[in-house]
Parts: C-alpha cells; sequence; structure tokens
C-alpha cells in the first residue's frame, strides 16, 4: 500500500474554526476518527490521507520533524520557533486569513519614543535612572532578538509572557511588548502605540510543506490535490 | 549531542592542579560558587546578546534559572554573600565548569560546556597594584601549565572615558557616546551623524511641542509636558516617569538648536579608537592625539605607564605585547584595564582573559561601587595550547 500523506491542522486557537471551514469549502471536509475528541482523522472523499488535529505550537515541531507532510499554522510562529525556516519547511501558500501583525509597541505617554532608533536611547537613559535594562515582554524571543540586533538596539531584556502581554507596561512588569496586533484595539485600550518602524512581521495563515518528510510520488500527488483544491477555494475567500 | 563533557579529563584535573597551586600560593582562597545561577541577574547585567547564549530555564517553582555562562558573576555574588557590606579585601581563585551555547555548531575551541580556572580580586583600593598582582600571577599560572609562548593584548575602558570627559561636548552627547561605546556599529553611526550636524527629525505634532519647552526651566518644562499629557488623553505609566520622558524632550529640543559636533572632535575620537600598538608606543600616540586635539590625558596615561612598567618590572615583557583602544568593547561590566592572552596571534580563541570591574558588584546588590578585577582561563584551550594540538 502507498505510503499515507499526513497532514497537521490545528485543534484549538484562532486559526482552527477558518481553516475547517477551507477545507470544507475546497469539498475536503476534515472528518474526526473514533472518538469525536479525539485527534486524528480524515479527509472526506479523498483516500491515503491522514489527519492529524494539533495545537499550532505542535504543528510547527512536526513540521521541523518532517512527521507529517504538511501543516497549516501561522507564519509568526514557523519564523519564531525554526532556526533555519527555508532548509525546514516550504511556504506552499499563504491562505488569506489570520492575519496579525508582530509589532514592537510602547507606551503612549511615551511622546519622545517614535523609532526603534528612540529605543537604544531610552535603554540608556533607563539604565542611568533605575539601574537595569528596559524589559521586553513578549513570547516572541526570537524574533525579538533579531529585530532589536537589526535595529542596532541592545539595552534590553526579555521577559517571557504568554499571557496578557499588553497588560505588562501599565503593570510595571515591563516597560514595552512585542506582540501580536490584529486591528490595534487592544493596543489602543491598554495605552500602547507601535513604533513607525516597528513592524516586525505581517503574519498570516499558510500552508507549509516540510522538506524533511518522506516524499513519495502517491504524497506528492495528494499534495498536488489538496493544493489545487484549496487554491480555488481561498481565492474566494476574500480578505 | 556528544556524550562526554571533555577528553583527556586526567589531563586537565592535573593541569587544574596546578592552576589553583598557583593561585592559593598567591594567596587566592580557593571557592565553589554555585553552577546553577538566578537567571535575572545575568540578564539584567549582560543582556540579550548573551541570553543568546545562556542556558535558562524554569524550575517547578516557576523560579527564572540559568546554568552559569561564566564563574565572574557567581564569584562577585559569593563575595557579597560573604561580605555584604563589601568593605574587606578578599581573593578567591575556582576551577569549574561554564556553560554556553554555540550558535554555529559545538566545536573543540568554541564548546558547549567547558572549565575555567581563574581569580577575582576584590575591595583592593590600590587598583595599579591590584590590576598587576592578576596580570602576573594568571601569566605565572600558564606559564607553570607549561605554556612558553604567548602574548598580551591589553586595552583600557577608563582611558576612553577619560578622553571623553576631557573633550569639549554638550553633557547629553558625552552620555550617549558613553553608552554608544559599547555598540561599536551604533556608535560610529551616531557620531557621524552628530559631526555632520544631522538635526534630529523636526516634523510631527511632538516635534513642535519640543521646540516649545526650549527656553523652560526643566521643573516648568515637565508640568508643560504633564499638561500635554493630560490634554491629549495620554496617561503616565509603567516605570519611566515624567522627569524621564521630559529630559529627552529637552535634549531633542537642545538637539534642534545646537551647532553640529566640531569636526575635529570626531576625528579625536576617530583617530583614538584606531590605535594599536605595542603598549609604549600605543601611549605616546595617544598622547600625541591628545596634544593635537589641545586636551590633557596626561593623568590617565601617566596611570597606563605605571602600570606596565609595574609589569615589565616584574617580568612580562611589554614590548612583545599588544594595545588596542577597541579591545575590551563587547562586555559592558568592565571599567579600566582589560587584557588577554593570545596564542599565534589568535584574537578569537584567546587563553585566557580579563578585566576591571569596579561596577559590578553594585548591579548585583552592593551599595556602592567596589574595586574589583579578576580573570578567567580556558583551561581546554590551555590544555591544546600546550600539547601543541589546535
Amino acid at each position: 500500500m502507498a505510503a499515507k500523506l499526513a497532514i497537521a491542522v490545528p485543534a484549538k486557537g484562532r486559526l482552527k474554526d477558518t481553516a475547517a471551514a477551507l477545507f470544507e469549502r475546497a469539498g475536503l471536509a476534515l472528518r474526526k476518527t473514533g472518538h469525536e475528541r479525539g485527534y486524528s482523522g480524515v479527509v472526506h472523499g479523498l483516500d491515503g490521507v491522514k489527519v492529524a488535529f494539533l495545537s499550532a505550537a505542535e504543528i510547527v515541531h512536526q513540521l521541523k520533524a518532517g512527521r507529517v507532510h504538511i501543516g497549516l499554522t501561522g507564519e509568526d510562529l514557523i519564523r519564531e520557533t525554526l532556526p533555519d525556516v527555508e532548509g525546514s519547511v516550504e511556504f506552499l501558500r499563504p491562505l488569506g486569513f489570520g492575519r496579525a501583525d508582530v509589532v514592537v509597541a510602547v507606551p503612549d505617554c511615551w511622546i519622545d519614543v517614535a523609532r526603534m532608533a528612540d529605543l537604544e536611547d531610552v535603554a540608556a537613559q533607563f539604565a542611568r535612572v533605575h539601574g537595569r535594562r528596559l524589559r521586553v515582554a513578549t513570547k516572541y524571543l526570537n524574533l525579538t532578538r533579531r529585530f532589536f540586533a537589526r535595529a542596532g538596539v541592545a539595552g534590553y531584556r526579555i521577559v517571557e509572557s504568554v499571557g496578557a502581554t499588553e497588560g505588562t507596561p501599565a503593570a510595571g512588569t515591563a516597560e514595552l511588548i512585542v506582540d501580536i496586533t490584529t486591528t490595534g484595539t487592544t493596543l489602543a485600550a491598554n495605552h500602547l502605540k507601535v513604533l513607525e518602524d516597528g513592524l516586525i512581521l505581517q503574519s498570516q495563515a499558510h500552508l507549509f510543506a516540510a522538506r524533511g518528510a518522506e516524499w513519495t510520488k502517491s504524497t506528492m500527488r495528494l499534495r498536488d490535490a489538496i493544493l489545487d483544491q484549496l487554491s480555488s477555494a481561498a481565492k474566494e475567500v476574500g480578505d | 549531542m556528544a556524550a562526554e563533557s571533555v577528553r583527556k579529563f586526567e589531563a586537565l584535573e592535573a593541569q587544574a592542579a596546578i592552576l589553583l597551586d598557583v593561585f592559593k600560593r598567591g594567596g587566592f582562597e580557593q571557592v565553589a560558587p554555585s553552577i546553577i545561577q538566578p537567571a535575572d541577574i545575568f540578564l539584567d547585567q549582560i543582556g540579550e546578546a548573551i541570553r543568546g547564549r545562556t542556558y535558562v530555564f524554569t524550575d517547578l517553582t516557576g523560579e527564572e534559572l540559568c546554568l552559569r555562562p561564566d564563574l565572574t558573576v557567581p564569584v562577585s555574588r559569593l563575595y557579597l554573600e560573604r561580605h555584604p557590606r563589601a568593605d574587606v579585601e578578599a581573593r578567591y581563585c575556582y576551577n569549574g565548569p561554564a556553560f554556553r551555547f554555540q550558535q554555529k555548531g559545538a566545536s573543540q575551541t568554541h564548546p558547549r560546556e567547558f572549565r575555567q580556572a581563574g581569580i577575582e580580586c576584590f575591595g583592593v583600593a590600590d587598583r595599579d597594584n591590584a590590576d598587576a598582582e592578576v596580570v602576573l600571577l594568571v601569566a605565572d599560572a600558564v606559564r607553570s601549565a607549561g605554556l612558553k609562548q604567548f602574548r598580551f593584548r591589553f586595552g583600557d575602558i577608563a582611558l576612553f572615558f577619560a578622553l571623553l570627559d576631557a573633550l569639549s561636548l554638550p553633557e547629553r552627547w558625552r552620555l550617549k557616546l558613553r553608552h554608544y561605546f559599547w555598540r561599536p556599529p551604533a556608535f560610529h553611526t551616531l557620531l557621524s551623524r552628530l559631526a555632520k550636524g544631522e538635526a534630529p527629525d523636526s516634523d510631527g505634532p511632538v516635534a513642535e511641542f519640543a521646540a516649545t519647552l526650549a527656553a523652560q526651566t526643566p521643573s516648568r518644562a515637565e508640568e508643560l509636558v504633564a499638561n500635554y499629557l493630560e490634554t491629549n488623553d495620554l496617561p503616565l505609566s509603567g516605570n519611566r516617569t515624567m522627569s524621564e520622558i521630559t529630559e529627552r524632550l529637552l535634549d531633542h529640543a537642545a538637539d534642534l538648536r545646537a551647532e553640529p559636533l566640531p569636526r575635529e572632535v570626531a576625528t579625536v575620537i576617530d583617530y583614538y579608537l584606531a590605535v594599536e600598538a605595542s603598549p609604549r608606543e600605543a601611549i605616546d600616540r595617544i598622547a600625541l592625539i591628545g596634544q593635537g586635539a589641545g586636551i590633557d590625558l596626561g593623568p590617565a596615561l601617566y596611570v597606563l605607564y605605571r602600570r606596565f612598567d609595574l609589569l615589565e618590572e616584574r617580568g612580562i615583557n611589554v614590548d612583545a605585547a599588544s594595545f588596542a583602544t577597541e579591545f575590551g568593547r563587547d562586555l559592558e561590566y568592565y571599567s579600566g584595564l582589560v587584557f588577554q592572552i593570545e596564542v599565534t596571534g589568535d584574537k578569537t580563541s584567546p587563553i585566557a582573559g580579563g578585566g576591571r570591574y569596579d561596577g559590578l558588584l553594585r548591579s548585583v546588590g552592593a551599595r556602592a561601587e567596589v574595586p574589583a578585577v579578576g580573570s578567567a582561563i580556558h583551561t581546554e584551550r590551555l590544555l591544546a595550547a600546550v600539547k601543541g594540538l589546535s
């Protein structure tokens, strides 16, 4: 029997429902097998495919390890998690949903700060007055480090934050944040502003192929079939 | 991942015994600082560049910890724990593992896990003698371990700060240049920007508002900033204060009207940072640069002369060493003498390194600055050099 194509889709989180709807519209409805709360399934009407319902972060790990052929997740997680993005995955297709910008945001009362270049000056002043570095709350450790290094900002340290990041400056546990934003409403409600050149990444949901997976003629044919059907369905989604 | 932390373990242990013996005979007490350290201190003081190379983890209570990336901070904490008032002289030596993530993959010259043997000297007010004592003892130690050919590279952070203090420039620029010294690419951008007289952005409502502050006293300016924030629904929040925000706006206003940094001043700084020669030749060149700029670096240079005389009197071949004004710009806690021991001119894999770090103890909890100087030997590299391996 030919090897099956393994595809990973979000089991929860902000991408889950839209992803399921997209497959449905493409005539590739995802069906769970076994228990309703289980984590494996099949694609209705397409033999030779097994579906894994996973968390967005786990999808990235499975892609990296080559344990699934195709994964649907956000570009932000891929770029944050994989040390060698191009060597690990292929960007098959942007899907037009799950859009989110990863940005650098500071309290809007910092009227003396507009750009990344201001941050190093603020860091110098902050160290002089408070005796320590600026703290940046984020879950994007690697994106932050790379972006700040490129901008020449070094006088900071990261504090890891996995939830309610936008509340940390007001709470005093960080001075600024790196976080995702879709409309900017949450940032504004927390009196934060995005730096003029503080856009780190414009992320959206993507279909990725794992370079390390076992690719055979049959899995490649299945990949192309899924891609074709999803592509025509995705065009209709609009933004 | 390698299953063995180090090959030639017996040879390393034997070498460590020799090094520690030299240190102890020199009056340094052997100590064993914790391998697991609080992450906070390293991250606050050394920043993300080192965090990227430090194994940081969270234990079951949620405390953020790390495997020590070097031993200077752990030994400094040990000194403060024993002497909370930091008011006594103490000399410690150690030998033990340190851990660093190697981005390009671990290798023999850049292992993930390595052993450092070293000395730290705290609270000695006679800095010149303490500096010389540490340099000489480390040289003695590597020589005793069998290293015959090596040379010193020196630098001095305090000399750059003395130069900045002597130059005529606005205090806000002096502070900036001091800070950016540790970020070489940004430093050079800043210097050329100041020299070209590029004004900061003068457009936008905030710049316009900042300009109106120019003639105000700091306290009046602070009131105006408070009003501005209130009018524009920008409540003050977080740890930065109104006076910090005001100070930067006033700096901005001053920069808008400032004359460019005189070309000569920027040139002096550029010339200074390009000096690399044998120590005495370097000092002569720096003196000339100072004279040309009409500034007196005498006292700072005298300290350097005296230090090299002391070293020479006690057997170091000073003329074979090199002195580079750029050297030491990568570790922000150094405050004076910096040095390393190299073989075959390899700058990137020194056998030993060290320097003066008078500010570090305050940042790990001391109430004031504490004179401190130390040095660490990369023992695997020393062994490889002694055995003629590369």
